[in-house]
């Protein structure tokens, strides 16, 4: 697979810090003259336009006379903090910071993919299982931290003589919770990329724009389910038997 | 009509017996991987979209029965689908790794 004209540039010029760090962490990169990959560079893009723009808005906030960003942000600001109440419960918005920041970041690279010449991050099996290994040790730590140790008896099921059955069930699927968030987002972006070179092949006028627009939507869509996923995951870690 | 449709069935399995004239050609299995690929696709995009109609139906039979909870139906349905569609997009990522 080629590669983008953006990592292209990376190797041409920041080979050397990238390889440097590689080796420190004893992980020496496949090809030492090109070490960044596509995703890794894609990624970087992302979060710098994020951080540039969220510092810049976050400059501009005004209370009389908010801009269409500072309203559009404050949508989405409701948005999450809404879903988060509903989903997880009373205590839904403690966690606001991580849900908001896996919509936000998860749709932007999402996106990126969109614009000739980047590639969506998401489109590799890396980053969502970044993502979701994420979510994984974060609704563990918040059940903990809520919990306590009594955190392990969510494993056990509801009466004592079922623990030996429940146990190897609720541990199997809880694995099974960062597998299908990685696959669910990784074959979504990548299969929709693949979607659009095939018809691109086939016709190669009109009927791709159909396919980027189905693309666009899922991206939208895949978004909020790994977010909505999230907080099901929190809430039921956090929940405390009524 | 049960007993000719029977006769029929079974006429047409029995018409399909010169395929045991074929060779033993290249049983090479990679040449099955292909074919039960697709087949694999087929069937798991076949069942989730019976699952993803029968999740939609109900779903818009409950919204137009009590309009007061169209929102939290919304939420239930988007996730419903959601989860029923990586169903179908498993299969499609085996596919993609068994060519």
């Amino acid at each position: 697979m080629h590669e983008l004209w953006i990592t292209k540039l990376f190797n041409s010029n920041l080979a050397g810090p990238a390889n440097t760090v590689l080796n420190a962490i004893n992980f020496p990169a496949a090809d030492q003259r090109n070490p960044w990959s596509d995703w890794m560079v894609c990624e970087i893009v992302v979060f710098l336009f994020v951080l540039v723009f969220f510092a810049v808005l976050r400059a501009r906030l005004s209370v009389d006379r908010p801009g269409k960003a500072q309203h559009t942000m404050e949508v989405l600001y409701d948005f999450v903090h809404a879903s988060s109440e509903e989903v997880v419960g009373h205590e839904g918005p403690r966690y606001l910071a991580f849900f908001g920041t896996i919509f936000i970041f998860i749709l932007f690279l999402n996106l990126i993919g969109l614009i000739p010449g980047f590639d969506s991050p998401t489109m590799y099996p890396m980053v969502p299982l970044g993502f979701a290994v994420c979510t994984f040790f974060f609704y563990h730590f918040t059940g903990m931290r809520e919990h306590g140790l009594g955190y392990i008896k969510q494993f056990l099921g509801p009466f004592w003589w079922l623990a030996a059955l429940m146990l190897p069930i609720e541990i199997i699927s809880h694995f099974a919770r960062p597998l299908s968030l990685t696959v669910r987002l990784f074959a979504n972006m990548f299969a929709g990329e693949q979607v659009y070179l095939t018809f691109i092949a086939l016709t190669k006028i009109i009927v791709p724009v159909v396919f980027i627009g189905l693309h666009t939507f899922v991206a939208f869509l895949q978004a909020y389910i790994f977010m909505l996923l999230a907080m099901v995951y929190v809430g039921g870690a956090v929940s405390h038997e009524h | 009509m049960k007993s000719k449709l029977t006769l029929l069935a079974v006429t047409m399995m029995a018409m399909a017996s010169p395929m045991f004239a074929q060779g033993a050609g290249n049983t090479d299995p990679s040449n099955y991987r292909l074919a039960a690929a697709y087949i694999a696709m087929g069937i798991a995009s076949g069942l989730c979209g019976l699952g993803q109609g029968r999740a939609t139906a109900s779903a818009a039979e409950a919204m137009a029965r009590n309009p007061g909870a169209i929102a939290a139906i919304r939420v239930a349905l988007i996730l419903g689908l959601v989860l029923i569609e990586s169903l179908a997009l498993y299969t499609l990522v085996i596919t993609f790794i068994a060519k």
